[in-house]
């Protein structure tokens, strides 16, 4: 089974510095071609439930941005592959938007994604980030207005991140005829495109490959790491399958309440290294597809 | 004549949206603007104001406390009296007609105090929309009853457990729902904030109350000296102050919840120096936000100002003076929800008793001859549980021990 460039996500700081450097380490391990680290926000609206419930925890374990860009500088040291920030406008604008890519650039990073800062809503975020030597990389999706496309392609962005389906991270993602076109445009255009948001099985992976420069990978790994802290005592071999309900509307829109938030406070090093395992199980398989699952 | 349609107010306001969410903003902004300019719109929403809401509200001179202050005559908006309880209705019924212009056949929406659920899901109810309410468990558990409506008006109450499960987590939840089911569905925003055009759209839906006050006061040939209102959002202090937003009198002001004491940190108040300026929910305000941006908790009795953001709007005639804010605690409020009830007749919902707590203080401060206007935007019956317990707390337990032992 050939290998497939992957974009992996991960909260930093989820659960706590010590577990999210682990996991950073064996993500690279597996091979991604690219890492998303996400800093926590309280309201990560444009995140699913999963996400949501890490940065909860990360935050309750006393997060801070300026932690994170010094756990980005130990990842970026090691990393071999490219580390893309990703946040929410609220964390930007707060430190100061040049004082935020100032940063970043400092912590060796090779470029932001930051979903609520629109190009033309950006409080100067791709001028600041340009400024830096960041690759601001903008968010679109299939239905995008033609009008808005055609605008964002003339700015010349290096990357583009495609959500591949209308909602939120970490839902099932089906992939139409008409999406695989619009990244196949995008392409045609020149930029490197990014594509994710549901992607969760080997066979999307595969199916995506040879549409995008990366396939992303979010909600599942951090699902994988969330459910391997939660349960230490079960196996996390089946985690590339699992499937875990989405829906809109749902009365589960919320996954997890608070009370887990205080349960994940204290990792053990052998509950960690087990979870570290299974993230880097499940990475392995997305990016070369062995292990189980193959078709 | 102020635009409709702004984005902006000064440095505030804005559509900070992922882009899934950004399509659907700009054909709500379109068919928004239409539908104003639409005289059949139009006369959609007056039949709908006089038979549904029960419009005009009255407008009640408080003599008796008036004369008690020996300060400023106070008068009082009676929104609360409309139908559903609150001001909120203004605003549900706008947005569910301009849903059903625009082809939606499903409604969702956020609450804190649970009015606003309330009012979008009896408006469903008669227009015959599906219905849900996103709701944090904490305000699901001190406005039980109005959950309890919401379902028998047939709506589907759902309990968001993430974050700090309160208003502004509703609204995450709703966001998240909307970015999944816009093609069919309409979120319906209960304050005047979220990304453009919620704000101006919320204002122009809540301006009624502002107009129909206006009107009532020249009818009895009154000028007003001040407008009070109390801000969590500030739906119902931005449709009251509307009318006179272009002019410098009468005096505005916006009350914000004080909660338990702005030194303990247990409050919602943003402005006056305690929020910073920020982006959250799809908008740039003034929000009560840590030194790295994330999203501080908030305190009030009353759920419906427990909120971290405040209107761009109001933020921003904030701080280009035109409107003054103030604060009430917790306990200023009880106290004048009692004061109202005693004097007047009336009470109060604890949101509009900050409001009438600052007016209280600001009559004496003022001549007979001035003139002082309080929105009620809501009435107290949804705090039964909470007043009761606040102000009677044994008879209230007794009264509840009985009802438990009698089920």
């Amino acid at each position: 089974m050939s290998t497939v460039p992957i974009m992996a996500h991960m909260v930093s700081h989820y659960p706590d510095r010590e577990t999210s450097l682990a996991v950073a380490r064996a993500l690279l391990d597996a091979g991604v071609a690219y890492l998303e680290v996400q800093f926590p926000f309280s309201d990560p609206s444009a995140d699913g439930p999963v996400i949501q419930q890490a940065s909860t925890v990360a935050l309750a374990n006393g997060f801070k941005v300026e932690d994170g860009f010094e756990l980005l500088a130990e990842i970026t040291a090691e990393a071999e592959v490219p580390v893309y920030l990703m946040t929410y406008a609220s964390l930007v604008v707060s430190r100061g938007v040049e004082a935020f890519c100032r940063a970043a650039a400092e912590a060796g990073v090779a470029g932001l994604i930051v979903p609520d800062l629109p190009f033309d809503y950006d409080e100067g975020l791709y001028a600041a980030g340009s400024a830096a030597g960041l690759d601001v990389v903008p968010v679109v999706v299939a239905t995008i207005a033609e009008k808005r496309l055609a605008e964002i392609l003339a700015r010349r962005p290096q990357s583009l991140y495609v959500a591949l389906r209308s909602g939120i991270t970490g839902s099932e993602t089906v992939l139409d005829s008409a999406s695989l076109e619009f990244l196949d445009r995008l392409r045609a255009d020149g930029c490197r495109v990014f594509g994710g948001f549901g992607v969760r099985r080997r066979e999307q992976v595969e199916e995506l490959a040879p549409h995008l420069d990366a396939v992303v990978v979010g909600s599942q790994l951090v699902r994988t790491l969330s459910s391997a802290l939660e349960n230490p005592d079960e196996p996390q071999s089946a985690a590339p399958g699992v499937e875990v309900v989405g829906s809109r509307g749902a009365n589960g829109a919320n996954g997890r309440g608070s009370e887990s938030t205080e349960a994940i406070r204290a990792v053990p090093p052998a509950a960690r290294a087990a979870a570290v395992g299974a993230v880097r199980a499940a990475a392995t398989e997305l990016v070369s597809g062995s292990g189980s699952g193959t078709h | 004549m102020q635009s409709r349609y702004n984005d902006y107010f000064g440095e505030f306001g804005g559509r900070y949206v992922a882009e899934v969410l950004r399509g659907p903003l700009d054909e709500l902004q379109e068919a928004f603007c239409a539908a104003l300019e639409d005289p059949e719109f139009q006369a959609d929403l007056e039949r709908v104001r006089d038979q549904f809401i029960g419009r005009p509200t009255p407008l009640l001179h408080a003599a008796n406390t008036s004369n008690e202050l020996g300060g400023a005559q106070i008068y009082v908006k009676l929104e609360g009296l409309a139908n559903t309880g609150a001001h909120k209705i203004n605003n549900a019924v706008g947005q569910a007609l301009l849903a059903k212009r625009m082809g939606k056949r499903r409604v969702i929406a956020e609450t804190g105090a649970g009015q606003h659920g309330v009012a979008t899901a009896a408006v469903c109810a008669t227009l015959g929309l599906e219905c849900t309410i996103y709701m944090g468990v904490v305000d699901r558990r001190r406005q039980r009853p109005n959950v309890f409506w919401m379902e028998l008006y047939g709506a589907q109450v759902v309990s968001v457990t993430s974050g700090a499960q309160t208003l502004k987590d509703a609204v995450n939840e709703a966001l998240r729902d909307w970015a999944a089911s816009f093609d069919d569905t309409h979120y319906l925003i209960g304050s005047a904030l979220g990304p453009s055009p919620f704000p101006d759209m919320v204002r122009e839906f809540q301006a009624v109350v502002g107009r129909e006050t206006r009107q009532q006061l020249a009818e009895r040939r009154l000028t007003p000296d001040a407008l009070v209102a109390c801000v969590g959002g500030g739906s119902n202090a931005i449709g009251f102050f509307e009318p006179y937003l272009e002019a410098t009198r009468p005096r505005l002001i916006g009350v914000e919840a004080g909660g338990r004491g702005i030194e303990t940190g247990e409050h919602a108040a943003r402005m006056l120096g305690l929020g910073r300026t920020g982006i959250l929910h799809g908008y740039k305000s003034k929000f009560l936000l840590s030194e790295d941006g994330q999203v501080a908790l908030t305190h009030s009795v009353s759920a419906g100002l427990d909120y971290p953001g405040i209107g761009p709007q109001l933020a921003h005639l904030g701080e280009a003076g035109r409107v003054e804010f103030r604060r009430a605690s917790d306990a200023h409020a009880l106290e004048a929800l009692r004061t109202f009830a005693r004097n007047e007749g009336v009470i109060f919902a604890l949101e509009s008793a900050h409001a009438a707590a600052t007016a209280l203080d600001l009559a004496p401060e003022l001549s007979p001859e001035n003139v002082i206007v309080i929105n009620m935007s809501g009435r107290g019956d949804k705090d039964l549980f909470i007043t009761a317990r606040e102000l009677e707390p044994e008879a209230w337990k007794a009264f509840l021990s009985e009802e438990e032992a009698s089920l």
